[in-house]
C-alpha cells in the first residue's frame, strides 16, 4: 500500500473548525472541500468526532434554576409562532442553476447573496458574487467563463481560491474541483478557465484583492 | 484525571440518547427531551463557557442549542451520528455564527488542503456510524500525553502554537504527537511512514 505525504500531514484548520473557533468564512472554506474531497471529509469527521467525544467527557457547567423549564416556555413560543415564509429570490438568473449544483454549505449562502446583492460584473467574462459570511474576511464565489482570462491581480493579503466546479490553470500549476490555491501578497497571477466549462471558484482573502491595470481602474471606481 | 471516559457517555447510553431523540421527533415526548437536557445543556454550557462565553451568554447558547435540538428532531439519523456529536455540531455551528472570532489559519508547509486528493479514496464502505466506533475506540487506548493534546487543539480550539506554549513542549513535538494521534484515529499504523 502506497502511502503519501497527505495522508500523514494534517491540517490546523480541522482542530479549529472542530471545535468552532475558526472564522465562517474559513469554516465556509473547509465544509465546501469536504463536500468535494473524501479525503478531506473523513478527516474532518474525525476531527468533529475527537471534539464532540470532549464534549461529553468535560466537566459539565451548572445551569440556573428552571432552565429545563426555560427551554420547554422556548419551544411553546416557538411553536406557537408561523413559520416563516421561504425567501424569494430576486432576480433568479441563469445561472441560477450552477448554484442549486453546489455542495450544500455554499448552496446556502450563495443563493442568500444572489437574492440579495446579485452577481456583479468583474471584467470580459469574469463575474462575482459577495458573500457576506465574515466580519472579517472578504469572502466571493467567482464565475469565469469558458477560457476566460482573469486579468493579472495581486493581492494584499492572503487569498485562498477552492475550485468549486470546472478548473483554470496559471504560472503555479492547474487546479480542479476540490483543490485550493493559497497566494500570498508577492505573487501576482494571471488565471485562465479551462474552455469545457464555466470555472466557479470560492475565494476568501484576509486583505483587499487588488486588480492591476484598466480593469483595477474600473474595479475601484465600480466597487 | 477526568480526559477518558469517565463521564463520556457509553454505548448502552448512547442507545438510550438516540431513543430519546427519535420519541421527541415522532410524539414530542417532553420527558425525552428533559433526559436529554439534563445530560446535554450543562455541557453545551461548559463548551461555550470554554471558548470564552460569559456563565450567561453560555447559559442563552446552551438553551437555543437545546430548542435547536426539539425543533430539529426529525432530521437527526442515528445510521450518520451519535447525538452526542449531532448536538456537537449544532453547538459549534451555533458558536461560529454567534462569534466571528477571528482564528488565522497557520498553514503548514505539509498542509493537506493543499494538494490533490488522495489516488486512494478512503474506505467508502465505512459508514459515520462505523467510523465513530473505531475513533471511539482508539481514542481510549491513546496514551494520556497525546490524548491531552487532542483534546487541546480538537475541543479547545488552541493552535499548534498555542498548545507548545501551554505544555510548555517544543512546537515539533506538539505537531509530531498530534499528527501520530490523529494517524491512528484514521486507522493507520504508527509505523507507516
Amino acid at each position: 500500500m502506497s502511502t503519501n505525504k497527505a495522508e500523514t500531514a494534517f491540517s490546523e484548520l480541522y482542530s479549529a473548525y472542530a471545535a468552532g473557533c475558526l472564522d465562517p468564512a474559513f469554516a465556509l472554506l473547509v465544509e465546501t472541500q469536504a463536500a468535494l474531497r473524501a479525503d478531506v471529509k473523513r478527516d474532518i469527521q474525525i476531527s468533529e468526532l475527537i471534539a464532540a467525544t470532549q464534549f461529553e467527557a468535560a466537566e459539565p457547567a451548572e445551569m440556573d434554576d428552571g432552565a429545563v423549564d426555560r427551554a420547554f416556555e422556548a419551544i411553546d413560543a416557538v411553536n406557537g409562532a408561523s413559520r416563516p415564509a421561504p425567501a424569494v429570490l430576486n432576480g433568479v438568473s441563469e445561472a441560477l442553476e450552477e448554484l442549486l449544483d453546489l455542495p450544500d454549505p455554499l448552496k446556502e449562502s450563495a443563493l442568500v447573496a444572489a437574492g440579495k446583492s446579485g452577481w456583479k460584473f468583474s471584467g470580459p467574462g469574469l463575474r462575482r458574487l459577495s458573500l457576506n459570511v465574515s466580519d472579517t474576511a472578504e469572502t466571493e464565489l467567482y464565475r469565469i467563463e469558458p477560457g476566460a482570462v482573469v486579468p493579472r491581480h495581486s493581492h494584499e493579503g492572503t487569498e485562498f481560491t477552492l475550485v468549486v466546479s470546472g478548473g483554470f490553470t496559471d504560472e503555479t500549476g492547474t487546479f480542479g474541483p476540490g483543490d485550493l490555491s493559497v497566494k500570498g501578497p508577492a505573487d501576482t497571477h494571471q488565471p485562465v478557465a479551462d474552455d469545457d466549462g464555466p470555472c466557479l471558484v470560492l475565494a476568501v482573502r484576509d486583505g483587499g484583492l487588488r486588480f492591476q491595470g484598466v480593469i483595477g481602474i474600473v474595479q475601484r471606481l465600480m466597487g | 484525571m477526568r480526559l477518558k471516559a469517565a463521564s463520556s457517555a457509553d454505548l448502552t447510553q448512547r442507545q438510550r440518547f438516540a431513543e430519546h431523540m427519535a420519541s421527541i421527533a415522532t410524539e414530542q415526548c417532553r420527558a425525552s427531551f428533559a433526559e436529554l437536557f439534563e445530560f446535554f445543556a450543562p455541557r453545551l454550557k461548559s463548551y461555550m463557557q470554554q471558548l470564552g462565553s460569559d456563565p450567561s451568554q453560555a447559559e442563552e447558547l446552551a438553551q437555543e442549542v437545546m430548542v435547536t435540538v426539539w425543533r430539529k428532531a426529525e432530521q437527526f439519523d442515528p445510521e450518520k451520528a451519535s447525538v452526542s456529536t449531532w448536538i456537537f455540531r449544532i453547538a459549534r455551528n451555533r458558536r461560529i455564527d454567534a462569534h466571528r472570532r477571528t482564528k488565522r489559519p497557520e498553514l503548514d508547509p505539509d498542509e493537506p488542503l493543499l494538494r490533490p486528493p488522495d489516488p486512494e479514496t478512503p474506505d467508502t464502505t465505512l459508514n459515520r456510524s462505523q467510523l465513530e466506533e473505531i475513533v471511539r475506540e482508539q481514542l481510549d487506548t491513546l496514551p494520556t500525553e497525546q490524548l491531552e493534546l487532542l483534546k487541546a487543539a480538537f475541543y479547545q480550539g488552541l493552535s499548534h502554537s498555542e498548545i507548545a506554549k501551554a505544555f510548555n513542549l517544543p512546537l515539533g513535538t506538539v505537531k509530531s504527537r498530534i499528527r501520530l494521534a490523529f494517524n491512528r484515529l484514521r486507522g493507520q499504523l504508527e509505523g507507516d511512514p
